[in-house]
């Protein structure tokens, strides 16, 4: 029954082709993600993380293989077709929030109805009901430039959640906070996750698979050690399948900045 | 939703106001300067046309000198008789023919009591024939035209206040005219002209001071002599002429030139280089046209190119903007931009910016041409002095004002196409990637 996944990823392959020859960034690739998961995308650098978000958040095509997004093959699909699915069934989360800096919060909150198109009376209430369920109804006409880190990432969520999309893709998104801020972040993901969004986050940080309730991990293109592909539950995964030393340096880098 | 991408376009514009006033000024001065030009070619056509307007348009002015193009006219070789002034008066498309002899003055004298006098420099005085007045349009405003043969003058009505201003010449006074190294000559003034209404720089000609008959002012004392000391010969450096209508000018030009080349008595008196030459007033003002709308369409296109710079101003402030804003552009794809939402925006920015300064420019024109106009005029004044009597109308030429207006706009979006063509095209992996 495909219409329990909210997503299904099935013998998806992506190659990149350069110059040089051939990079396969993702090989022979299924998983499924059931509606209200919230996965952990983990991974060190090059294994392919970005590309399935990218995929999975139609910004990208696949090689070969089909996604199915709430049962919709997105395989195929024009740019504008995606386009319409991303804004209307996918809510983007940036580790660098990529917030519109000369948009204040409101209006880079109600950016997604702009592009799909709702009408402005609906829009602004919308969005002023989700910053204040961020705790940002005070911030609402500040640019992005005027706030913290952790208040431009909330702005970020509540921009995500804009249309009420079904899945929320979310990369590295504590990345640039510290460690606390990070924290207050993840829990706002947690809340979202408990009213039945599905979310897929990708990460670098073990300490976050606490909030998560499945994690696959990738290896070189390849979810390993995945027989079911429908994700190992958190409580399984062990330290043994993302050891420490192939976490890459920049990691470390990125949350010693913190805010920024 | 095309309006709110229009209005964050204008966001985007205003959060970067330093650069989008540069990128506006090139538009501004383009645009502008397209006015000015033209406006103020325009104004300064219409003075000139105006100017000359004033001079019958069947006048024409015949004289020795060199028949190039332009024409040259020596006023230094006599030639004409009066013989000739006859002939001529006799063409069929010859309405009034009048001769000019040019009297430079030492000065011009008043007898005030017995013992004192009062001596102004003079200027030039032209002997002539009442005809002139007409060729001229010249109207007697007090008293009378002088007759032929008498010690009469008629004088212009500035020319009344040159020794007292409270206290004018008037018809019935008396004055001494010394030519620049001639005799004193005793003259009593009977007419005053009206003051001509264009009299100015232009058609100096036309604003005679002082008038009088060939005989006596010219034959008999001061008359220049040709022909050697038996035969002595009263003659002209140059004749002034009017046709019969518009349409018979060149005809009585070329019967004229038929004459003058063939049997004339000045075919004997010049000299054996010199032509003889009859420049029309028509021939004048197509000379003016022609050269008004050379400079006009050299000066024109000089400032469409600056148009054009604005342009390229815009596009290449508009490519950095998109190379700046990629992740920006991959973001917005991100929660779901169409690749159209994405051009558009751009477009908007481009295009408004163009609009804007096209409007602007606009402004800047009709002040601008108001304030280059106000400039001329003054120049002129100080360069011509009292013969300057009309200032230079403004005359824009607002249909200038709608082809700089569209050029601006048109330029905005000519300049923004490629720039948001990019943005629209861009990979929204690839763009969210830039840091």
């Amino acid at each position: 029954m495909p219409e329990e996944f909210v997503i299904d990823v099935r013998s998806v392959t992506k190659i990149y082709r350069s110059g040089k020859g051939e990079f396969k960034a993702l090989n022979n690739i299924s998983l499924k993600i059931k509606k209200g998961d919230f996965i952990a995308l983990m991974g060190p650098s090059g294994s392919g993380k970005s590309t399935l978000m990218n995929i999975l958040g139609c910004l990208d095509r696949t090689t070969s293989g089909e996604v199915l997004l709430e049962g919709e093959n997105i395989s195929g699909l024009t740019d504008g077709q995606l386009a319409e699915i991303r804004g209307r069934k996918v809510g983007f989360i940036f580790q660098t929030f990529n917030l519109i800096p000369t948009l204040n919060a409101l209006k880079n909150v109600t950016l997604p109805m702009v592009f799909i198109g709702s009408p402005k009376a609906d829009r602004e209430k919308k969005a002023m009901d989700i910053l204040r369920r961020m705790g940002l109804e005070k911030w609402a006409t500040h640019l992005p430039s005027e706030l913290s880190g952790g208040q431009q990432q909330r702005v970020a969520i509540a921009r995500a959640l804009a249309n009420d999309p079904s899945i929320i893709l979310a990369d590295e998104p504590t990345g640039n906070l510290d460690s606390k801020t990070g924290e207050q972040v993840m829990q706002v993901l947690s809340a979202i996750n408990k009213e039945g969004k599905t979310i897929v986050l990708v990460t670098h940080d073990h300490s976050l698979t606490k909030y998560t309730n499945k994690v696959f991990t990738l290896l070189d293109g390849e979810i390993s050690d995945d027989k079911d592909n429908i994700g190992i539950t958190t409580r399984t995964i062990t330290e043994v399948r993302q050891p420490s030393k192939s976490k890459p340096k920049k990691h470390f880098s990125w949350s010693s900045i913190g805010k920024r | 939703m095309i309006k709110d991408i229009f209005f964050m376009g204008v966001d985007a514009l205003r959060s970067r106001k330093i650069r989008t006033f540069l990128t506006l000024l090139g538009v501004i001065i383009g645009t502008g300067s397209v006015i000015i030009v033209a406006s103020s070619g325009n104004s300064v056509k219409s003075y000139i046309t105006e100017q000359w307007n004033i001079f019958d348009p069947t006048s024409m002015i015949i004289g020795i000198g060199t028949a190039s193009d332009p024409p040259q006219i020596s006023f230094r070789e006599m030639g004409f008789t009066d013989h000739d002034v006859e002939e001529i008066e006799k063409m069929p498309y010859v309405k009034e023919v009048a001769p000019i002899g040019l009297l430079p003055l030492k000065s011009i004298a008043l007898r005030d009591g017995f013992l004192k006098w009062q001596s102004k420099p003079g200027g030039t005085m032209y002997a002539t024939t009442p005809a002139l007045l007409d060729i001229l349009n010249l109207e007697i405003e007090e008293g009378r035209i002088f007759q032929e043969g008498k010690k009469e003058i008629v004088i212009s009505r500035s020319m009344t206040q040159i020794f007292e201003k409270d206290k004018p010449l008037k018809v019935g006074d008396t004055v001494y005219i010394q030519r620049v190294g001639g005799v004193i000559i005793k003259a009593t003034i009977v007419g005053i002209l009206k003051e001509s209404e264009g009299a100015n720089l232009l058609n100096q000609i036309a604003s005679i001071s002082i008038a009088g008959p060939v005989d006596p002012f010219y034959s008999s004392y001061f008359g220049s002599n040709v022909g050697g000391i038996l035969k002595h010969v009263t003659a002209y450096g140059i004749l002034s002429a009017t046709a019969v209508d518009k349409e018979h000018v060149d005809d009585a030009k070329n019967d004229i030139l038929d004459y003058l080349n063939s049997k004339s008595d000045a075919l004997n008196y010049k000299n054996k280089n010199s032509d003889f030459v009859v420049i029309t007033q028509q021939y004048i003002i197509e000379k003016v046209d022609q050269i008004t709308n050379v400079m006009g369409m050299l000066i024109t296109s000089i400032a469409l190119v600056s148009l054009v710079v604005g342009g390229i101003g815009i596009a290449n402030i508009m490519f950095a903007t998109v190379t700046e804003r990629r992740r920006e552009i991959g973001t917005m794809m991100a929660i779901g931009a169409k690749r159209r939402d994405i051009m558009n925006l751009f477009l908007y920015q481009s295009a408004m910016i163009g609009l804007l300064g096209g409007v602007i420019g606009c402004m800047v024109g009709y002040s601008g041409t108001a304030f280059i106009i106000q400039v001329l005029s003054n120049y002129m004044r100080e360069f011509a002095g009292s013969s300057f009597t009309h200032n230079i109308q403004l005359v824009y030429s607002y249909e200038w004002f709608a082809i700089a207006l569209i050029s601006g706009f048109a330029t905005g979006i000519i300049a923004g196409v490629l720039p948001a063509r990019k943005a629209a095209k861009m990979d929204p992996v690839v763009a969210l990637r830039y840091e």
